[in-house]
Protein backbone atom coordinates (compact mmCIF):
# COMPACT_ATOMS: atom_id res chain seq x y z
CA UNK A 1 0.00 0.00 0.00
CA UNK A 2 2.47 2.84 -1.44
CA UNK A 3 2.63 5.14 -3.53
CA UNK A 4 5.82 7.54 -4.79
CA UNK A 5 6.28 10.99 -3.61
CA UNK A 6 5.98 13.37 -6.63
CA UNK A 7 5.74 16.28 -4.57
CA UNK A 8 8.24 16.52 -1.62
CA UNK A 9 6.31 19.27 -0.15
CA UNK A 10 3.38 17.45 1.07
CA UNK A 11 2.39 18.46 4.79
CA UNK A 12 1.42 14.42 5.20
CA UNK A 13 2.66 11.21 3.50
CA UNK A 14 -0.51 9.00 4.36
CA UNK A 15 -3.23 9.83 1.91
CA UNK A 16 -6.65 9.01 1.41
CA UNK A 17 -8.02 8.58 -2.16
CA UNK A 18 -11.45 9.76 -2.77
CA UNK A 19 -11.94 7.14 -5.60
CA UNK A 20 -11.48 4.40 -3.51
CA UNK A 21 -13.32 5.49 -0.71
CA UNK A 22 -16.78 4.55 -0.37
CA UNK A 23 -17.36 6.96 2.96
CA UNK A 24 -17.59 3.76 5.06
CA UNK A 25 -16.35 4.48 9.40
CA UNK A 26 -13.56 2.08 9.88
CA UNK A 27 -10.84 4.91 9.34
CA UNK A 28 -12.08 7.70 11.40
CA UNK A 29 -13.06 5.27 14.33
CA UNK A 30 -9.25 4.48 14.74
CA UNK A 31 -8.40 7.83 14.20
CA UNK A 32 -6.16 8.32 17.76
CA UNK A 33 -6.52 12.30 16.36
CA UNK A 34 -10.03 12.54 15.77
CA UNK A 35 -8.92 14.13 12.29
CA UNK A 36 -11.06 12.18 10.10
CA UNK A 37 -14.62 12.87 9.41
CA UNK A 38 -17.21 11.21 6.77
CA UNK A 39 -18.69 14.44 4.75
CA UNK A 40 -20.76 13.50 1.81
CA UNK A 41 -19.97 9.97 1.30
CA UNK A 42 -16.08 10.50 1.74
CA UNK A 43 -13.75 10.70 4.09
CA UNK A 44 -12.57 14.14 4.93
CA UNK A 45 -9.40 14.51 6.95
CA UNK A 46 -8.40 18.20 9.11
CA UNK A 47 -4.67 18.25 7.84
CA UNK A 48 -3.89 20.05 10.91
CA UNK A 49 -4.82 16.93 13.36
CA UNK A 50 -3.18 14.36 11.25
CA UNK A 51 0.15 12.64 12.99
CA UNK A 52 0.76 10.17 9.87
CA UNK A 53 0.51 7.14 12.41
CA UNK A 54 -1.10 5.07 9.34
CA UNK A 55 -4.17 3.85 11.91
CA UNK A 56 -6.76 4.30 8.73
CA UNK A 57 -4.64 2.28 6.46
CA UNK A 58 -3.98 -0.64 8.19
CA UNK A 59 -8.37 -0.89 8.96
CA UNK A 60 -9.34 0.52 5.29
CA UNK A 61 -10.91 -2.93 3.66
CA UNK A 62 -10.97 -1.56 0.22
CA UNK A 63 -6.28 -0.14 0.05
CA UNK A 64 -8.15 3.80 -0.11
CA UNK A 65 -5.40 4.92 2.36
CA UNK A 66 -1.96 4.98 0.72
CA UNK A 67 1.69 5.57 2.69
CA UNK A 68 3.47 8.00 0.40
CA UNK A 69 7.56 6.73 0.17
CA UNK A 70 10.05 8.03 -1.93
CA UNK A 71 9.70 4.93 -4.09
CA UNK A 72 12.66 2.44 -4.84
CA UNK A 73 11.89 3.69 -8.70
CA UNK A 74 12.74 6.96 -8.03
CA UNK A 75 15.84 6.15 -6.35
CA UNK A 76 19.47 6.42 -8.39
CA UNK A 77 20.71 3.47 -6.95
CA UNK A 78 24.51 4.47 -7.61
CA UNK A 79 24.83 7.25 -5.56
CA UNK A 80 21.98 6.55 -3.00
CA UNK A 81 22.90 4.83 0.02
CA UNK A 82 20.56 2.23 2.30
CA UNK A 83 19.74 2.16 5.85
CA UNK A 84 18.31 -1.13 6.49
CA UNK A 85 16.24 -1.09 9.49
CA UNK A 86 16.52 -5.05 11.86
CA UNK A 87 12.90 -5.31 11.08
CA UNK A 88 13.97 -6.21 7.41
CA UNK A 89 15.08 -9.44 8.89
CA UNK A 90 11.87 -10.27 10.16
CA UNK A 91 10.38 -10.47 7.12
CA UNK A 92 11.61 -13.81 5.36
CA UNK A 93 10.89 -16.65 8.05
CA UNK A 94 13.51 -18.68 10.17
CA UNK A 95 15.37 -20.07 7.41
CA UNK A 96 16.72 -16.72 6.45
CA UNK A 97 19.43 -15.22 8.02
CA UNK A 98 19.76 -11.55 8.31
CA UNK A 99 23.53 -12.33 6.96
CA UNK A 100 21.93 -13.50 3.44
CA UNK A 101 19.29 -10.63 3.74
CA UNK A 102 21.85 -8.06 4.12
CA UNK A 103 23.67 -9.62 1.18
CA UNK A 104 20.47 -10.04 -0.79
CA UNK A 105 19.93 -5.88 -0.65
CA UNK A 106 23.82 -5.41 -1.64
CA UNK A 107 23.01 -7.10 -4.85
CA UNK A 108 19.45 -4.33 -5.71
CA UNK A 109 22.45 -1.97 -6.74
CA UNK A 110 22.75 0.86 -4.14
CA UNK A 111 25.82 2.56 -3.90
CA UNK A 112 26.48 1.56 -0.10
CA UNK A 113 23.96 -0.72 2.29
CA UNK A 114 24.11 0.15 5.69
CA UNK A 115 22.88 -1.52 8.52
CA UNK A 116 21.06 0.62 11.57
CA UNK A 117 22.13 -1.96 13.93
CA UNK A 118 25.74 -1.23 13.53
CA UNK A 119 25.09 1.90 15.89
CA UNK A 120 22.20 0.73 17.99
CA UNK A 121 24.41 -0.74 20.38
CA UNK A 122 26.50 2.46 20.89
CA UNK A 123 22.77 4.35 21.38
CA UNK A 124 21.57 2.26 24.09
CA UNK A 125 25.13 2.43 25.64
CA UNK A 126 24.66 6.30 25.68
CA UNK A 127 21.26 5.63 26.71
CA UNK A 128 22.07 4.17 29.90
CA UNK A 129 24.46 7.00 30.28
CA UNK A 130 21.73 9.45 29.80
CA UNK A 131 19.14 7.75 32.41
CA UNK A 132 21.75 7.63 35.24
CA UNK A 133 23.09 10.97 34.51
CA UNK A 134 18.79 11.88 35.10
CA UNK A 135 18.28 9.52 37.45
CA UNK A 136 20.57 11.65 40.08
CA UNK A 137 19.16 14.66 39.19
CA UNK A 138 15.85 16.09 41.08
CA UNK A 139 14.83 17.97 38.43
CA UNK A 140 14.84 16.10 35.47
CA UNK A 141 11.49 14.90 34.41
CA UNK A 142 10.25 11.31 34.88
CA UNK A 143 9.93 9.12 32.95
CA UNK A 144 12.61 9.81 30.54
CA UNK A 145 10.45 8.67 27.10
CA UNK A 146 11.99 6.52 23.72
CA UNK A 147 12.67 9.57 21.19
CA UNK A 148 12.87 6.35 18.64
CA UNK A 149 9.30 6.10 17.20
CA UNK A 150 8.13 9.17 15.00
CA UNK A 151 4.85 8.25 15.65
CA UNK A 152 4.84 8.66 19.24
CA UNK A 153 7.22 11.99 18.82
CA UNK A 154 4.37 13.53 16.97
CA UNK A 155 1.37 12.29 19.41
CA UNK A 156 3.67 14.14 22.29
CA UNK A 157 4.25 17.32 20.47
CA UNK A 158 0.31 17.72 19.24
CA UNK A 159 -1.41 16.41 22.78
CA UNK A 160 1.26 15.90 25.15
CA UNK A 161 3.49 19.22 25.22
CA UNK A 162 4.21 19.01 28.50
CA UNK A 163 6.05 15.75 27.93
CA UNK A 164 8.22 16.86 25.53
CA UNK A 165 11.07 17.62 27.84
CA UNK A 166 10.60 13.91 29.14
CA UNK A 167 11.63 12.87 25.52
CA UNK A 168 15.61 12.04 25.76
CA UNK A 169 17.34 14.54 23.08
CA UNK A 170 19.45 11.55 21.77
CA UNK A 171 19.53 10.89 18.09
CA UNK A 172 17.78 7.31 16.87
CA UNK A 173 19.72 4.76 15.08
CA UNK A 174 18.41 5.51 12.01
CA UNK A 175 19.31 8.86 12.39
CA UNK A 176 22.42 8.62 13.77
CA UNK A 177 23.41 5.72 11.01
CA UNK A 178 22.28 8.20 7.89
CA UNK A 179 24.60 11.13 9.31
CA UNK A 180 27.72 8.38 9.65
CA UNK A 181 26.76 7.29 6.36
CA UNK A 182 26.54 9.93 4.64
CA UNK A 183 30.30 11.46 6.65
CA UNK A 184 31.66 8.41 5.71
CA UNK A 185 30.79 8.27 2.01
CA UNK A 186 31.57 12.39 1.39
CA UNK A 187 34.96 11.07 2.68
CA UNK A 188 35.74 8.09 0.92
CA UNK A 189 34.11 9.27 -2.87
CA UNK A 190 35.62 13.14 -1.75
CA UNK A 191 32.10 14.45 -2.61
CA UNK A 192 30.09 17.65 -0.89
CA UNK A 193 28.07 15.06 2.54
CA UNK A 194 25.33 17.18 1.25
CA UNK A 195 25.42 15.29 -2.42
CA UNK A 196 25.68 11.92 -0.79
CA UNK A 197 21.86 10.45 -0.64
CA UNK A 198 20.48 8.34 1.70
CA UNK A 199 17.09 6.28 2.62
CA UNK A 200 15.31 4.64 5.21
CA UNK A 201 14.20 0.89 4.22
CA UNK A 202 11.55 0.92 6.80
CA UNK A 203 8.41 -0.62 8.19
CA UNK A 204 7.22 2.92 9.10
CA UNK A 205 4.51 4.88 7.75
CA UNK A 206 5.91 8.02 9.67
CA UNK A 207 9.04 7.67 8.31
CA UNK A 208 8.79 10.04 5.77
CA UNK A 209 7.03 12.93 8.28
CA UNK A 210 9.65 12.70 10.15
CA UNK A 211 12.17 12.82 7.89
CA UNK A 212 10.77 16.34 6.03
CA UNK A 213 9.06 17.70 9.07
CA UNK A 214 11.23 16.28 12.26
CA UNK A 215 9.92 16.88 15.16
CA UNK A 216 13.43 16.59 17.72
CA UNK A 217 15.69 17.88 14.46
CA UNK A 218 16.47 20.69 12.93
CA UNK A 219 16.50 18.54 9.73
CA UNK A 220 16.87 14.92 8.98
CA UNK A 221 19.83 13.01 7.78
CA UNK A 222 17.91 11.11 5.87
CA UNK A 223 16.42 11.87 2.14
CA UNK A 224 14.00 9.65 1.97
CA UNK A 225 12.02 6.41 3.07
CA UNK A 226 11.60 3.13 1.34
CA UNK A 227 8.80 0.98 2.94
CA UNK A 228 9.83 -2.72 3.56
CA UNK A 229 6.73 -3.80 1.40
CA UNK A 230 7.97 -2.27 -1.77
CA UNK A 231 11.46 -3.56 -1.83
CA UNK A 232 10.00 -7.10 -0.77
CA UNK A 233 9.70 -8.89 -4.40
CA UNK A 234 12.69 -7.15 -5.07
CA UNK A 235 14.93 -8.85 -2.04
CA UNK A 236 12.99 -11.79 -2.17
CA UNK A 237 14.14 -12.39 -6.17
CA UNK A 238 17.83 -11.26 -5.07
CA UNK A 239 17.81 -14.43 -2.10
CA UNK A 240 16.07 -16.67 -4.63
CA UNK A 241 18.69 -15.79 -7.09
CA UNK A 242 21.66 -16.43 -4.33
CA UNK A 243 20.38 -19.69 -3.05
CA UNK A 244 23.82 -21.05 -2.82
CA UNK A 245 25.51 -18.35 -0.80
CA UNK A 246 25.24 -18.73 2.53
CA UNK A 247 25.45 -15.35 4.26
CA UNK A 248 28.27 -15.99 6.18
CA UNK A 249 27.47 -13.23 8.78
CA UNK A 250 25.13 -14.44 10.48
CA UNK A 251 27.11 -14.65 14.17
CA UNK A 252 27.03 -10.54 13.67
CA UNK A 253 24.64 -8.95 16.43
CA UNK A 254 22.11 -7.97 14.08
CA UNK A 255 19.97 -6.98 16.40
CA UNK A 256 16.83 -8.23 15.32
CA UNK A 257 14.97 -8.55 18.38
CA UNK A 258 15.08 -4.70 18.53
CA UNK A 259 11.85 -4.72 15.62
CA UNK A 260 10.09 -5.31 18.41
CA UNK A 261 8.29 -4.09 21.29
CA UNK A 262 10.74 -4.54 24.21
CA UNK A 263 14.14 -4.65 22.10
CA UNK A 264 15.28 -1.45 23.05
CA UNK A 265 14.82 -1.54 26.71
CA UNK A 266 16.32 -5.62 26.77
CA UNK A 267 19.66 -4.13 25.55
CA UNK A 268 19.75 -2.17 28.82
CA UNK A 269 21.02 -3.34 32.09
CA UNK A 270 19.74 -1.46 34.81
CA UNK A 271 17.27 0.87 35.73
CA UNK A 272 12.80 0.79 35.72
CA UNK A 273 11.93 -0.03 32.22
CA UNK A 274 8.90 0.23 30.62
CA UNK A 275 7.91 -0.96 27.28
CA UNK A 276 4.69 0.05 25.80
CA UNK A 277 3.09 -0.99 22.25
CA UNK A 278 -0.06 -0.20 20.28
CA UNK A 279 -2.03 3.15 19.75
CA UNK A 280 -4.45 3.18 22.53
CA UNK A 281 -2.19 1.97 25.24
CA UNK A 282 0.49 4.60 24.13
CA UNK A 283 -2.27 7.18 24.72
CA UNK A 284 -3.01 5.68 27.99
CA UNK A 285 0.12 5.52 29.59
CA UNK A 286 0.93 9.00 28.38
CA UNK A 287 -2.62 10.34 30.11
CA UNK A 288 -0.77 9.06 32.99
CA UNK A 289 2.84 9.80 33.08
CA UNK A 290 1.14 13.92 32.05
CA UNK A 291 -0.77 13.05 35.49
CA UNK A 292 2.49 12.51 37.65
CA UNK A 293 2.13 8.68 37.83
CA UNK A 294 4.87 6.31 36.68
CA UNK A 295 7.09 8.50 38.44
CA UNK A 296 8.91 5.60 40.00
CA UNK A 297 10.04 4.09 36.17
CA UNK A 298 12.98 6.06 34.39
CA UNK A 299 12.78 5.05 31.20
CA UNK A 300 9.83 4.14 28.71
CA UNK A 301 9.83 2.30 25.21
CA UNK A 302 6.83 3.39 23.59
CA UNK A 303 5.78 1.86 20.33
CA UNK A 304 2.75 3.07 17.99
CA UNK A 305 2.56 0.43 16.39
CA UNK A 306 1.29 -3.21 18.28
CA UNK A 307 4.51 -5.40 19.67
CA UNK A 308 6.44 -2.81 17.99
CA UNK A 309 7.87 -1.84 14.37
CA UNK A 310 7.50 -6.07 13.51
CA UNK A 311 3.50 -4.75 13.32
CA UNK A 312 4.23 -1.14 11.20
CA UNK A 313 2.00 -0.84 8.38
CA UNK A 314 4.98 -1.44 5.92
CA UNK A 315 5.42 -4.66 6.66
CA UNK A 316 4.60 -7.72 4.79
CA UNK A 317 4.90 -10.42 7.46
CA UNK A 318 2.29 -10.89 10.12
CA UNK A 319 3.59 -9.27 13.24
CA UNK A 320 3.28 -12.44 15.45
CA UNK A 321 5.11 -14.24 12.40
CA UNK A 322 7.84 -11.44 12.56
CA UNK A 323 7.72 -12.37 16.93
CA UNK A 324 8.40 -15.83 16.17
CA UNK A 325 11.15 -15.53 13.97
CA UNK A 326 12.79 -12.85 16.39
CA UNK A 327 12.75 -15.58 18.62
CA UNK A 328 14.22 -18.38 16.57
CA UNK A 329 16.78 -16.02 14.99
CA UNK A 330 17.52 -14.49 18.27
CA UNK A 331 18.60 -17.96 19.69
CA UNK A 332 21.42 -18.72 17.30
CA UNK A 333 22.87 -15.68 17.75
CA UNK A 334 22.30 -14.54 21.31
CA UNK A 335 25.49 -12.46 22.44
CA UNK A 336 26.13 -9.50 24.32
CA UNK A 337 26.06 -5.83 22.80
CA UNK A 338 29.23 -5.15 20.76
CA UNK A 339 29.69 -1.35 22.34
CA UNK A 340 32.87 0.22 22.78
CA UNK A 341 32.32 1.40 26.40
CA UNK A 342 35.00 4.28 26.28
CA UNK A 343 34.17 5.28 22.77
CA UNK A 344 31.18 5.72 24.00
CA UNK A 345 31.87 7.31 26.69
CA UNK A 346 34.16 9.65 25.00
CA UNK A 347 31.46 10.38 22.40
CA UNK A 348 28.97 11.10 25.12
CA UNK A 349 30.68 13.97 26.75
CA UNK A 350 31.65 15.34 23.44
CA UNK A 351 27.78 15.52 21.89
CA UNK A 352 28.31 12.67 19.23
CA UNK A 353 24.93 11.82 20.35
CA UNK A 354 22.49 14.56 21.06
CA UNK A 355 20.55 16.52 18.92
CA UNK A 356 20.74 20.17 19.81
CA UNK A 357 17.24 21.04 19.08
CA UNK A 358 14.53 22.21 21.24
CA UNK A 359 11.52 20.46 20.11
CA UNK A 360 8.38 22.63 20.04
CA UNK A 361 4.72 21.64 20.73
CA UNK A 362 2.44 21.59 17.36
CA UNK A 363 -0.74 23.73 18.39
CA UNK A 364 -4.00 23.29 18.51
CA UNK A 365 -7.40 25.52 17.86
CA UNK A 366 -8.50 25.28 20.73
CA UNK A 367 -5.66 26.83 22.99
CA UNK A 368 -6.11 29.94 20.64
CA UNK A 369 -9.29 30.82 22.46
CA UNK A 370 -9.43 32.94 25.71
CA UNK A 371 -10.10 30.93 28.62
CA UNK A 372 -13.98 32.06 29.38
CA UNK A 373 -14.64 31.54 25.83
CA UNK A 374 -13.45 28.11 25.87
CA UNK A 375 -14.93 27.74 29.04
CA UNK A 376 -18.68 28.75 27.56
CA UNK A 377 -17.56 26.59 24.26
CA UNK A 378 -16.75 23.49 26.82
CA UNK A 379 -19.65 24.08 28.71
CA UNK A 380 -21.98 23.78 24.93
CA UNK A 381 -20.33 20.56 24.28
CA UNK A 382 -20.85 18.52 27.61
CA UNK A 383 -24.39 19.81 27.44
CA UNK A 384 -24.66 18.44 23.89
CA UNK A 385 -23.21 15.48 24.63
CA UNK A 386 -25.85 14.86 27.23
CA UNK A 387 -28.54 15.00 24.79
CA UNK A 388 -27.01 12.85 22.30
CA UNK A 389 -27.89 8.86 22.41
CA UNK A 390 -24.26 7.78 23.14
CA UNK A 391 -24.41 5.05 20.20
CA UNK A 392 -21.13 5.90 19.15
CA UNK A 393 -22.32 4.89 15.81
CA UNK A 394 -20.20 7.38 13.45
CA UNK A 395 -23.67 7.61 11.22
CA UNK A 396 -23.33 11.61 11.89
CA UNK A 397 -19.63 11.40 9.96
CA UNK A 398 -18.10 12.72 13.23
CA UNK A 399 -16.11 9.47 14.95
CA UNK A 400 -18.17 9.48 18.11
CA UNK A 401 -20.66 11.76 19.91
CA UNK A 402 -18.24 13.31 21.93
CA UNK A 403 -16.22 14.89 18.97
CA UNK A 404 -20.17 15.38 17.09
CA UNK A 405 -21.01 17.49 19.90
CA UNK A 406 -17.67 19.09 19.46
CA UNK A 407 -18.27 19.78 16.08
CA UNK A 408 -21.64 21.11 16.16
CA UNK A 409 -20.81 23.95 18.76
CA UNK A 410 -17.72 24.37 16.13
CA UNK A 411 -19.95 25.02 13.41
CA UNK A 412 -18.51 22.16 11.09
CA UNK A 413 -21.25 20.10 11.65
CA UNK A 414 -25.21 20.16 11.98
CA UNK A 415 -26.97 18.55 15.20
CA UNK A 416 -29.22 17.31 12.41
CA UNK A 417 -26.89 14.72 11.32
CA UNK A 418 -27.14 12.55 14.43
CA UNK A 419 -29.84 9.97 13.17
CA UNK A 420 -31.22 9.11 16.51
CA UNK A 421 -32.17 12.57 17.98
CA UNK A 422 -33.92 12.92 14.04
CA UNK A 423 -35.93 10.44 13.97
CA UNK A 424 -39.33 10.83 14.85
CA UNK A 425 -40.93 9.30 18.24
CA UNK A 426 -43.27 6.17 16.39
CA UNK A 427 -46.60 4.99 17.70
CA UNK A 428 -46.42 3.26 20.57
CA UNK A 429 -43.26 4.93 22.06
CA UNK A 430 -44.08 6.52 25.39
CA UNK A 431 -44.17 10.64 24.74
CA UNK B 1 -12.09 28.80 52.93
CA UNK B 2 -11.59 29.19 49.29
CA UNK B 3 -11.41 33.31 49.40
CA UNK B 4 -13.56 33.85 46.55
CA UNK B 5 -16.05 31.05 46.97
CA UNK B 6 -18.69 31.93 50.13
CA UNK B 7 -19.87 29.07 51.25
CA UNK B 8 -18.25 26.33 48.53
CA UNK B 9 -21.88 24.72 46.94
CA UNK B 10 -23.41 28.55 46.18
CA UNK B 11 -20.14 29.06 43.99
CA UNK B 12 -20.15 25.87 42.77
CA UNK B 13 -23.79 26.84 41.13
CA UNK B 14 -22.55 29.94 39.99
CA UNK B 15 -19.37 28.80 37.62
CA UNK B 16 -19.31 28.19 33.91
CA UNK B 17 -19.04 24.88 33.87
CA UNK B 18 -19.70 22.07 35.83
CA UNK B 19 -20.08 18.74 35.49
CA UNK B 20 -21.00 15.45 37.85
CA UNK B 21 -19.26 11.61 38.06
CA UNK B 22 -20.20 8.95 40.67
CA UNK B 23 -17.60 6.73 41.68
CA UNK B 24 -18.08 3.43 42.50
CA UNK B 25 -15.77 2.03 45.24
CA UNK B 26 -13.63 -0.98 44.65
CA UNK B 27 -14.45 -1.13 40.54
CA UNK B 28 -10.60 -0.98 39.89
CA UNK B 29 -11.25 -1.32 36.33
CA UNK B 30 -12.93 1.83 35.85
CA UNK B 31 -10.63 3.73 38.65
CA UNK B 32 -8.86 6.54 36.97
CA UNK B 33 -11.49 7.25 34.33
CA UNK B 34 -12.68 10.27 35.76
CA UNK B 35 -9.63 11.49 36.11
CA UNK B 36 -9.04 11.21 32.69
CA UNK B 37 -12.05 12.74 31.60
CA UNK B 38 -10.98 15.76 33.78
CA UNK B 39 -7.86 15.88 32.22
CA UNK B 40 -9.33 15.72 28.84
CA UNK B 41 -11.85 18.49 29.67
CA UNK B 42 -9.02 20.87 30.99
CA UNK B 43 -7.13 20.16 28.27
CA UNK B 44 -9.56 21.31 25.44
CA UNK B 45 -10.30 24.15 27.42
CA UNK B 46 -6.67 25.09 27.59
CA UNK B 47 -5.41 25.68 30.31
CA UNK B 48 -1.41 26.06 31.28
CA UNK B 49 0.28 22.56 31.78
CA UNK B 50 1.28 23.31 35.45
CA UNK B 51 -2.71 23.95 35.91
CA UNK B 52 -3.66 20.99 34.07
CA UNK B 53 -0.75 18.68 35.35
CA UNK B 54 -1.97 19.89 39.56
CA UNK B 55 -5.44 19.58 38.85
CA UNK B 56 -5.03 15.63 36.87
CA UNK B 57 -3.11 14.80 40.29
CA UNK B 58 -5.26 15.97 42.60
CA UNK B 59 -8.66 14.47 40.81
CA UNK B 60 -6.38 11.29 40.48
CA UNK B 61 -5.77 10.99 44.13
CA UNK B 62 -9.12 12.19 45.59
CA UNK B 63 -10.42 9.51 42.47
CA UNK B 64 -8.52 6.89 43.71
CA UNK B 65 -9.06 7.53 47.28
CA UNK B 66 -12.64 7.01 47.21
CA UNK B 67 -12.04 3.52 45.11
CA UNK B 68 -9.80 2.45 47.73
CA UNK B 69 -11.24 3.49 51.11
CA UNK B 70 -14.49 5.15 51.01
CA UNK B 71 -18.21 3.98 50.29
CA UNK B 72 -20.18 5.16 46.75
CA UNK B 73 -18.75 8.83 45.75
CA UNK B 74 -19.62 11.76 43.98
CA UNK B 75 -16.83 14.03 41.77
CA UNK B 76 -18.08 17.60 41.36
CA UNK B 77 -15.97 19.77 38.95
CA UNK B 78 -16.49 23.49 38.47
CA UNK B 79 -14.39 25.18 35.94
CA UNK B 80 -14.11 29.24 36.05
CA UNK B 81 -11.29 30.85 33.82
CA UNK B 82 -9.71 31.52 37.03
CA UNK B 83 -9.71 28.06 39.12
CA UNK B 84 -10.78 24.87 39.43
CA UNK B 85 -13.16 23.81 42.15
CA UNK B 86 -13.12 19.35 43.01
CA UNK B 87 -15.49 18.56 45.40
CA UNK B 88 -15.43 14.32 45.53
CA UNK B 89 -17.45 13.01 48.57
CA UNK B 90 -18.18 9.48 49.48
CA UNK B 91 -20.62 7.84 52.23
CA UNK B 92 -17.52 5.27 53.57
CA UNK B 93 -16.58 4.82 56.60
CA UNK B 94 -14.72 7.85 56.80
CA UNK B 95 -10.98 8.79 58.15
CA UNK B 96 -10.32 8.18 61.74
CA UNK B 97 -7.29 10.69 62.27
CA UNK B 98 -6.99 13.26 59.41
CA UNK B 99 -3.90 14.70 60.65
CA UNK B 100 -2.37 11.32 60.31
CA UNK B 101 -3.66 10.35 56.98
CA UNK B 102 -2.12 14.06 55.77
CA UNK B 103 1.21 12.88 56.76
CA UNK B 104 3.80 12.12 53.83
CA UNK B 105 4.22 8.52 53.65
CA UNK B 106 1.10 7.82 55.91
CA UNK B 107 -1.08 5.02 53.78
CA UNK B 108 -3.55 2.64 55.13
CA UNK B 109 -3.59 1.31 51.83
CA UNK B 110 -2.52 -2.79 51.56
CA UNK B 111 0.55 -2.96 48.92
CA UNK B 112 -1.26 -4.64 46.53
CA UNK B 113 -3.46 -1.28 46.48
CA UNK B 114 -0.67 0.92 45.96
CA UNK B 115 0.22 -1.21 43.11
CA UNK B 116 -2.10 0.34 40.71
CA UNK B 117 -0.96 3.41 38.49
CA UNK B 118 2.88 2.09 39.40
CA UNK B 119 3.33 3.19 43.10
CA UNK B 120 1.58 6.22 42.94
CA UNK B 121 -1.05 7.11 45.19
CA UNK B 122 0.26 8.87 47.78
CA UNK B 123 -3.00 10.34 48.74
CA UNK B 124 -3.98 13.37 50.79
CA UNK B 125 -0.71 14.81 50.88
CA UNK B 126 -0.26 14.62 47.49
CA UNK B 127 -3.32 16.56 46.79
CA UNK B 128 -1.83 19.13 49.62
CA UNK B 129 1.35 19.64 47.42
CA UNK B 130 -0.72 19.84 44.34
CA UNK B 131 -3.98 21.80 45.02
CA UNK B 132 -4.02 25.59 46.62
CA UNK B 133 -6.11 25.31 48.76
CA UNK B 134 -7.70 22.24 50.40
CA UNK B 135 -10.09 21.17 52.76
CA UNK B 136 -11.27 17.83 54.56
CA UNK B 137 -14.04 17.34 56.25
CA UNK B 138 -14.63 13.57 57.59
CA UNK B 139 -17.03 12.02 59.99
CA UNK B 140 -16.72 8.36 61.29
CA UNK B 141 -19.39 5.85 59.87
CA UNK B 142 -20.47 8.60 57.75
CA UNK B 143 -18.17 9.38 55.23
CA UNK B 144 -15.18 12.19 53.89
CA UNK B 145 -15.17 15.40 51.93
CA UNK B 146 -12.76 16.94 50.04
CA UNK B 147 -12.79 20.27 48.52
CA UNK B 148 -10.04 21.12 46.43
CA UNK B 149 -8.98 24.59 44.39
CA UNK B 150 -6.47 25.14 42.01
CA UNK B 151 -5.66 28.76 40.90
CA UNK B 152 -5.49 28.95 37.15
CA UNK B 153 -3.14 32.16 36.83
CA UNK B 154 -2.60 33.37 33.28
CA UNK B 155 0.97 31.60 32.45
CA UNK B 156 2.56 31.50 28.91
CA UNK B 157 1.80 28.04 26.86
CA UNK B 158 4.93 26.98 25.74
CA UNK B 159 6.74 23.80 27.34
CA UNK B 160 8.00 24.02 30.57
Amino acid sequence: MEEQVKNASWDHFVRIHEDLCNGCVLCMKVCPAKAIRVRGGHVARTEGLCIDCGECMRVCPRGAVKAITTGSRKIDRPTAVAIISPVLYTQFGEDITPGDIYEAVKGLGFMDVVEQAEVMAQYVKALELYIREKGKSRDAPRPLISPVCPVVVRLIAYRFPSLLKNVVPIITPRELSAREARKKIAEQRGVDPEEVRVYHVTPCAAKMISIKRPVLMERSYLDGAIGISTIYPEVLRELKARKEKKGEANARNRMVEWAASGGEIDNMEEGNLLAVSGMQETIRYLERIEMGLLESIDYVEFRACGEGCIGGPLTVADKYQAKYTIRKLGRRQRQGLQADVAQVEERYKSGWFFTHWEPRPIGHREQTLPLAEAIRRQEQVEKLRRALPGKECGACGSPDCATFAEDVVDERASISECVFLKRPREKGESG
Amino acid sequence: MYGLVPGGREWIEMAHLLKTFSITPRDFVRAGEISIAIQGILKSVGFGQDVIRRASVCAYESEMNVVMHGGKGTFFLAVEPEMIVMEVADDGPGIQDIDLAMQEGYSTASPEYREIGFGAGMGLPNIKKNADEMEITSEKGKGTRVKILIRAEEESGGAG
